[in-house]
């Protein structure tokens, strides 16, 4: 957990993300930072995301336990 | 699916670009994005320059301007051609065909087999499918495959998605027998369950253009589009990239019994510099062996960016040598396919601008 919330703040550009933090409030949150977030997942965990799961997801902590479970089927 | 042929060779490449060049920076100010979020985009898509066709410049007007400057250089002599491809997603009409439409301009002999193929990212890959089965033909002696878009026409100038990549283009390959030479290995899939990742929704005959199509609607990322528009599911797109080309371009090289040190150069189709960067990385191919500058350079023009991609990156190479090159082409349909083959020497290799 605490290396994907690393590779998100790499991502997002920012210093620290909390499993707590809410991804549509980032500052910079856009388009692009969902194609980013889906790109590292995909290279990090080999797990496809699409923009619509993104749109549905709250806080860091619910992308990174639908990561896990897409990881697993 | 896989196949092998034999006896096959592109003898000559043109590349035919509008004149009219745009730039993101221009453009920026038509989104509704914060302009450092824009400037982050171009720097990590590698969006610059794009060209783009001005007023109702069509497919044929491209492709009969080009051909016009082989027969004009005697670089091809017109009754040589046997075969005329076209393989566009945006024809001059529903009907007749766009290949008919440039037969025509051009006064072309009547012995000729003229086809449209409707494709786009790997519709230059389908092109040379055609164009080596045709060969097969003893009457048929040089295809002449066009592949052309003007999908700029078909863009919202307010879509970030989409407007900052996409460029019209041209390209005449001459395709004919090789005499000897290496056998050419190839595969495609194809998943029409896909279909609506890369659409134009209204203007057929399901759903015809009206006022309606026309509405210009916030897809809710502040991307403005109508149903009259290209409309890209990024990533869907994205994902279908990275997960289908891999294993296609593993199977490529296992069927031609090759790896990638065997390879000069893979020539894909350029969508954005991300995606291709991020294939690379997959694929474990150094950036130098995968050029990504043609959407910086002149945008993405579906079918036509591996010939953009040849004649910008190889010109000098392919006029007076050869190298082995992997091509691969990706997008609408879904339609994925990639190509094993010896390119060069050509008799031309040569961009040119359409004024």
């Amino acid at each position: 957990m605490e290396e994907f919330l690393q590779r998100l703040a790499e991502v997002l550009e920012v210093d620290e993300v909390q499993g707590s933090s809410v991804l549509q409030d980032f500052a910079e949150w856009d388009s692009l930072s969902a194609l980013s977030v889906i790109a590292m997942v995909d290279a990090g965990y080999g797990v496809q995301l699409g923009a619509n799961d993104l749109k549905k997801l709250g806080t860091a902590q619910e992308l990174y336990d639908l990561v896990l479970e897409r990881r697993r089927k | 699916m896989n196949f092998t042929f034999h006896d096959r060779r592109i003898s000559g490449l043109l590349a035919v670009v509008p004149a009219h060049e745009r730039t993101f920076l221009e453009e920026m100010k038509n989104f509704d994005f914060p302009v450092a979020r824009s400037m982050k985009l171009k720097q990590v898509m590698g969006y610059d320059k794009h060209r783009i066709v001005e007023g109702t410049v069509c497919a044929s007007d491209l492709a009969v301007f080009g051909l016009e400057y082989l027969f004009k250089s005697k670089l091809l002599d017109a009754s040589e051609i046997d075969a005329l491809i076209v393989v566009t997603q945006s024809p001059d009409y529903f009907m007749p065909a766009t290949s008919s439409v440039i037969q025509g301009r051009l006064g072309l002999k009547q012995d000729m087999f003229c086809l449209d193929i409707n494709q786009g990212c790997a519709g230059f890959l389908m092109g040379l499918f055609e164009s080596f089965l045709l060969l097969d033909q003893l009457s048929v002696g040089k295809v002449a495959l066009v592949n052309v878009d003007v999908m700029s026409r078909k863009v919202s100038a307010r879509d970030r998605n989409s407007y900052p990549l996409i460029g019209d283009a041209a390209s005449l390959a001459i395709v004919e027998r090789a005499g000897s030479g290496e056998a050419i290995h190839a595969n495609l899939k194809m998943d029409g369950t896909r279909r609506e990742a890369l659409m134009i929704p209204a203007g057929g005959f399901r759903l015809p253009s009206s006022q309606e199509t026309a509405v210009l609607e916030d897809d809710g990322t502040n991307n403005f589009r109508c149903k009259d528009n290209l409309q890209m599911d990024g990533s869907a797109v994205f994902n279908f990239v990275q997960v289908e080309v891999p294993p296609m371009i593993e199977s490529l090289l296992h069927s031609a019994a090759a790896t990638t040190d065997d390879i000069d150069y893979f020539l894909f189709h350029q969508p954005n510099r991300f995606m291709l960067e991020k294939l690379a990385e997959k694929m474990k191919i150094p950036f130098d062996k995968m050029p990504s500058n043609i959407v910086g350079q002149y945008g993405n023009s579906s079918g036509v960016t591996i010939p953009m991609v040849i004649v910008h990156n190889l010109r000098e190479r392919l006029v007076g040598g050869s190298l082995t090159a992997c091509l691969a082409g990706f997008g609408v349909g879904l339609t994925w396919a990639s190509m094993l083959m010896r390119l060069g020497p050509f008799a031309f290799c040569d961009l040119i601008e359409y004024p």
